[in-house]
Formats: C-alpha cells, sequence, structure tokens
C-alpha cells in the first residue's frame, strides 16, 4: 500500500501494530459492504432460483420436493414458449437493422455544424428519457381507433375514412410494436453513432475527397471500419434490450391478439404471476439466460478477432 | 502540369482574418514553399488552394483556370498531410491505388502506377502491409506514394515532415528535393521550419499575419531581406539585432552601441546612408559574417573587434559562441577550435559589408 493514514493531519506518525494492520485492510474493508450487498441482491437470487427451477414450486400448493430436469424438459414440449420465442427474435430480428440505420442517417444529418444543432439534438434524444411505459401509452393513445391522430391524419391524405385496429388486427400489431419501439430507441443509436462519427479522423476525410471517391467508396473504407466497434457495442446493448422487450408490448397489445406478440417476457410474466408455476419459471428464465449469454459471447468474440 | 494564381484571396475564422488580400504566382514546374511562424495563415492558404476552406474573397487558379467553385476532387491536385492520413483499415498496395480506383482507372494500368511509385520510393517490400504496422517515414513515404500514382497537376504538402524525427527528416527531405527533379510537377509545400524552407525551395514564399512578407529565391531572402522579419526569421543560429544610432564620425558613418562602442560602416553602404545620420537603428549581423581575426589586413569593410566569450557551442564543424556587442549578447559563428573556454578574450573580424540596417519604427530595411 502505498498510502498511510494522517491521524491529526499535520503529520505522519509512526503507525501502531494495529494502525499498520488497518493500514494494509484498509482498501478490503472499505468496498466490503458494498460487495456484500452485490452478493445478497445479485448472486443470491440466481442461486435461490436456480435451485427453485429444480422443484416442484407453484403459488397454488406447498409441494417443494425436487423433480430433477422435470421444468427442463417441459421446456422443449411448451410450443407456446418457442413460439414465443420466434415472436422476441422478429421482432429483434426488424427493429434493430431499422433503429440502426435510422441512427446512422440521422448521425449523418448532423454531423456537420449548424446553428441550434444541440437543441435539436436534445429534442431528438428525448423519447429514450420517456419510461417505456408511457411511450407504449402513448403511442396507444396515438394508434386509438377513435380519437386516435394517426388515423385521422392517414384519412386526410387518403380523402376518406381509415380506420385500422392497429393494436388489435394482426397485420398492424407488429408494425405498430415495432414503429413504436424504433421511434424510441433511434435516438439512442443517434447518439451513439454521432460521437463515433465525429471521431473519424477528419484528415482521411480530406484525403479521400481529394483522390476523388465516392460517398459509398469512403463509407465502406473510412468511416464504417472506423466506427464497426461503436456499431457492435450499441447492437449488443439494443439487441439484449429488445429480446427483453416487455413494457411497450404490455402497454400496446398486452401480446395479443391471442398470443400472437408475446415475447419471452411477456409469456415469462403470465407463467410467473398468472399461472403461479414458480419452478417453471424460473427453468425459464435459466433457458433465456444461456440463450443470452450465448449470444454476447459469440458477439464479444467477433469483435475479438476483428480487433 | 500548371501554375497556381492567386488574386486578392481573403480567408476569415469568425472574428480572425487568416488570409488578407494575397496575390500569389506560382509558375509551372516551380517547388515553392510557404513558411511563416504558427498562425501566419500558410496552412490555410494551402487548404483553400486545395478547396479544403473557401476563401471569402479572391479568385484561385490551376493552370490557367479558375478553380474556386470546384470541389477538391475536381481540381486534380495530390495532398500529403502531416498526419499522412493513411486509410488504417486499407494495405498500402491499397492506400496507394486508393484515389486510381476511385477515378476508375483500368486494373492493369492501377498495378503498373503503384509497383512503379513503390520502386521509386522503395517500399515495394511493404505493399501488403498495413498503415499501423509501418514505421513515420514509411508512412511518410506511402502518403508520398498516394500522391505521386494520381499523376495530378499540383502537389501540395502540409508539413508533411514535422512528424518526423530529426535524422528520418532530412532523409525525407533529400528524397522529397529528388521527387521534384524527376516529376517536375508544381509543388507547394507548407513548413515553418526555415531549413526545409531554405533548402528545398525554388522560391520561399514567407508569410506574416496573412500577408505575404516577402518571396524569392532562398539565397536572395537571406541576402537581401526587405524586412527585419524576414532577416529574423530566416538563418540558425538567428541574426544578431543590435540597437544603435547612426552617427557621422571621422569623415564616414558609425554605427554607436548604447555601451558606447562603435563600428564603422563600410563606405559602400555609407553613402548611400549619409542623409539619415543622426537616425535610431537596428543592426542586423547574422553570426556567419563573424571570424577570428588573423594576422594579415582586414578586408574593406570588415573591422576588429575584441569580444569576450560567454557561452560555447559546439556543434562539430563549427562552435556558436555568445559573445557582447554594445552591451547585447550576440552569436558568432566560428571555426571549430577558434575559441577554448568560457571567459576568453578572442579578437574577432565582422563584415560588415553584408550587415542589415532595419528602421525600429516601421521593421523595414534602410539598406
Amino acid at each position: 500500500m502505498t498510502f498511510s493514514l494522517s491521524f491529526n493531519g499535520t503529520e505522519h506518525r509512526r503507525p501502531s501494530r494495529l494502525g499498520r494492520v488497518l493500514e494494509d485492510r484498509l482498501p478490503y474493508l472499505i468496498v466490503a459492504p458494498a460487495i456484500l450487498v452485490l452478493l445478497l441482491v445479485g448472486l443470491f437470487p440466481l442461486i435461490y432460483s436456480l435451485i427453485v427451477s429444480f422443484q416442484r414450486i407453484t403459488m397454488t400448493d406447498n409441494d417443494t420436493s425436487f423433480a430433477g430436469l422435470l421444468n427442463y424438459a417441459e421446456l422443449f414440449r411448451d410450443t407456446r414458449l418457442w413460439a414465443s420465442l420466434g415472436h422476441t427474435a422478429i421482432i429483434t430480428a426488424i427493429a434493430l437493422p431499422l433503429e440502426l440505420l435510422i441512427g446512422f442517417l440521422m448521425a449523418q444529418l448532423f454531423i456537420d455544424r449548424m446553428p441550434g444543432r444541440q437543441l435539436f439534438v436534445a429534442l431528438l434524444v428525448l423519447p429514450t428519457v420517456i419510461s417505456p411505459i408511457v411511450a407504449g401509452a402513448t403511442w396507444r393513445l396515438l394508434f386509438d381507433v377513435r380519437f386516435g391522430p394517426i388515423g385521422e391524419i392517414l384519412s386526410f391524405f387518403a380523402g376518406e375514412p381509415i380506420r385500422i385496429l392497429w393494436t388489435v388486427n394482426p397485420a398492424y400489431v407488429y408494425p405498430a410494436i415495432i414503429i413504436c419501439e424504433v421511434w424510441q430507441w433511434s435516438p439512442f443509436m443517434f447518439l451513439l453513432l454521432l460521437a463515433a462519427l465525429s471521431n473519424v479522423d477528419q484528415s482521411q476525410l480530406e484525403a479521400a475527397e481529394i483522390d476523388g471517391a465516392s460517398y459509398l467508396r469512403v463509407l465502406r473504407a473510412i468511416i464504417l471500419p472506423a466506427i464497426a466497434p461503436v456499431i457492435a457495442v450499441a447492437c449488443l446493448i439494443r439487441g439484449l434490450d429488445l429480446v427483453r422487450i416487455f413494457d411497450i408490448i404490455w402497454a400496446l397489445t398486452e401480446g395479443g391478439p391471442g398470443s400472437m406478440t408475446e415475447t419471452i417476457s411477456l409469456y415469462t410474466y403470465v407463467q410467473g404471476f398468472s399461472q403461479f408455476e414458480t419452478s417453471y419459471t424460473a427453468a425459464i428464465s435459466f433457458l433465456v439466460i444461456a440463450l443470452l449469454t450465448l449470444i454476447t459471447t459469440l458477439v464479444l468474440k467477433r469483435m475479438e478477432i476483428a480487433r | 502540369m500548371a501554375d497556381v494564381k492567386l488574386t486578392g484571396v481573403h480567408k476569415y475564422y469568425g472574428n480572425v482574418h487568416a488570409v488578407r488580400g494575397l496575390d500569389l504566382t506560382i509558375s509551372d514546374g516551380e517547388f515553392a514553399v510557404l513558411v511563416g511562424p504558427s498562425g501566419c495563415g500558410k496552412s490555410t492558404l494551402l487548404r483553400t488552394i486545395a478547396g479544403l476552406e473557401d476563401p471569402d474573397d479572391g479568385t484561385i487558379a490551376i493552370g490557367g483556370a479558375i478553380v474556386n467553385d470546384l470541389r477538391p476532387r475536381e481540381r486534380n491536385i495530390a495532398m500529403v498531410f502531416q498526419n499522412y492520413a493513411l486509410y488504417p483499415y486499407l494495405t498500402v498496395n491499397e492506400n496507394i491505388a486508393f484515389g486510381l480506383r476511385a477515378r476508375k482507372t483500368p486494373e492493369i494500368e492501377i498495378r503498373k502506377r503503384v509497383s512503379e511509385a513503390a520502386e521509386m520510393l522503395g517500399i515495394g517490400n511493404l505493399l501488403q502491409r498495413y498503415p499501423r504496422q509501418l514505421s513515420g517515414g514509411q508512412r511518410q513515404r506511402v502518403a508520398i506514394g498516394r500522391a505521386i500514382v494520381r499523376k495530378a497537376d499540383l502537389f501540395l504538402f502540409d508539413e508533411p515532415l514535422s512528424n518526423l524525427d530529426a535524422q528520418l527528416r532530412d532523409e525525407m527531405r533529400t528524397e522529397i528535393k529528388r521527387l521534384h527533379h524527376e516529376i517536375t510537377t508544381t509543388m507547394i509545400y507548407v513548413t515553418h521550419d526555415q531549413v526545409e524552407a531554405m533548402t528545398l525551395a525554388d522560391r520561399i514564399v514567407l508569410l506574416r499575419d496573412g500577408k505575404i512578407e516577402q518571396q524569392g529565391a532562398p539565397l536572395e531572402l537571406f541576402e537581401r531581406p526587405r524586412t527585419g522579419f524576414v532577416a529574423g526569421f530566416l538563418g540558425s543560429p538567428s541574426i544578431n539585432l543590435i540597437p544603435a544610432t547612426l552617427t557621422a564620425m571621422n569623415g564616414g558613418l558609425s554605427v554607436v552601441f548604447g555601451s558606447g562602442e562603435s563600428l564603422t560602416v563600410p563606405p559602400a553602404k555609407a553613402t548611400a546612408l549619409s542623409s539619415v545620420a543622426g537616425r535610431e537603428v537596428i543592426v542586423g549581423i547574422r553570426p556567419q559574417h563573424f571570424g577570428r581575426a588573423g594576422d594579415g589586413p582586414l578586408r574593406d569593410g570588415v573591422v576588429p573587434y575584441s569580444a569576450v566569450a560567454d557561452l560555447i557551442q559546439p556543434t562539430g564543424t563549427r562552435t556558436f559562441t555568445t559573445i557582447k556587442i554594445g552591451g547585447v549578447d550576440a552569436v558568432a559563428e566560428l571555426q571549430a577550435h577558434d575559441v577554448q573556454s568560457h571567459g576568453e578574450r578572442i579578437q574577432l573580424a565582422i563584415d560588415l559589408n553584408r550587415m542589415v540596417l532595419i528602421d525600429p519604427a516601421t521593421g523595414s530595411v534602410i539598406a
């Protein structure tokens, strides 16, 4: 340890034996409470739910006997589970590239200095500040077939009344969810990519301009390789968030019509808190954790290779 | 191949007037060096010629055609940047070929030109490497290679050697000079280093505060500076500037220093100055115009001076010795063994035929 305790603040006294011990252990003592809290709220529930996933606990009776791998075997027979994973994949596969593309285009638009730039950036980032459940509820009102302005606007341009049941009609529920999701989170991509783009070496871009390269060539040879690490991290963050998507869908469709827009998070919630299948829900959670760990590891590995 | 003609060019950055109404003509095949202290507008001017900045007023013509409204890519120029600006995710080969590919040059032609350029610059064995795997000097060669394959009308260099260490800088300077002999394209080179300016230029354009202070051949600027600024900027160690008064004395003219010492102005210079006797001047004497006095008679205009050596800085070939002239520190460049120790009294001969007298009020050279 290179620091020492100074008790009266004026000079360093030769520390006593106790003082020396304290001095050596002090860093550990200081971080100990934080570690303890972390273990308590992080590791303990994780291990406990792992145990629960091997039991027969439901909230409707007292059976806590161990069931071995029964719950995990059940996972593979549960078609609604795999359907919900499919829904999650669809939403992620469409929303993530859209957010990336829109975020990138916005960033390109705002990369040049212009008057009022900071104000516009601040306004554009506003959606990400709103709680997703509020965003979902707001969009539900916007989509509303009787009072919603979106129907009004479409009717105005079409010249005839247009009534779309955005949150009920099977053809429109996914577009509705994705519009809301993309509206809320494209600004996040925009912000990260704006920062990444402003770090692209200006003289490389100037050299390419003098060399006579087209925008696409500059994009491919200079800009994209330079911002690739940021794109990867942004996609990872948004991708993980999208796999866990809940609030927006809960507010818009509650997973309906039927279970058509039920994602894995919604299904887990339904199993746990309306079917009361506690142990089975724990097993689902571990399936999700395993999947996300796999994806994250693969992405990080690819980034490592790229570097 | 092209000449460059700037007429009345102004450039502002907000409230800063970086280039102030500049006229400049650089003829076809010339190697022009824009030099000056930092903030003098030399880089701005180069970037304006490249089209990376738009002038606020005035015209820029390359090869007789006004290019103000052309984008950089349409001006057929090549540029070497201070930080090299190599494309980090492309190999050396692709870096050099980048401009040719962008202009849809046939593949066979690209290969031929890249290997020619690589041959010329001695980087043929590096073509498959990436810029981060190269040393500073190698990167600099790649940057130059990228410029020469384009066969542009005009070459622009923006302080290309300032990121290199001293030895490499000398080496690359020689190569750039040789390059100009081989490809004879018009070149405009920006530097703050007066040695680079002197050694490379066909013509030095010395800038100060966004205006041209003086332009001409290197030796012309060195020997006949028009202002005290030019005299002080060129030459290393820089010229000694000592305040004095021009005084008529013994039928001739002398410069009298604050300490009471005086030096006789050579008759050749004195005749032109007789009307301004009594005036305050700054006497400029280059360190190279000092020498150890020999036994024989002194030439016309060479005066004896006895001084005490203060600081002694041997460089191997020459020894820079600090002495006092008229109470002011001055540097004399002597032969390696002319002076031995601190505090030694030495008999010097100062060649005043080539001294400059500067008007302290205007900064311009009187004689």
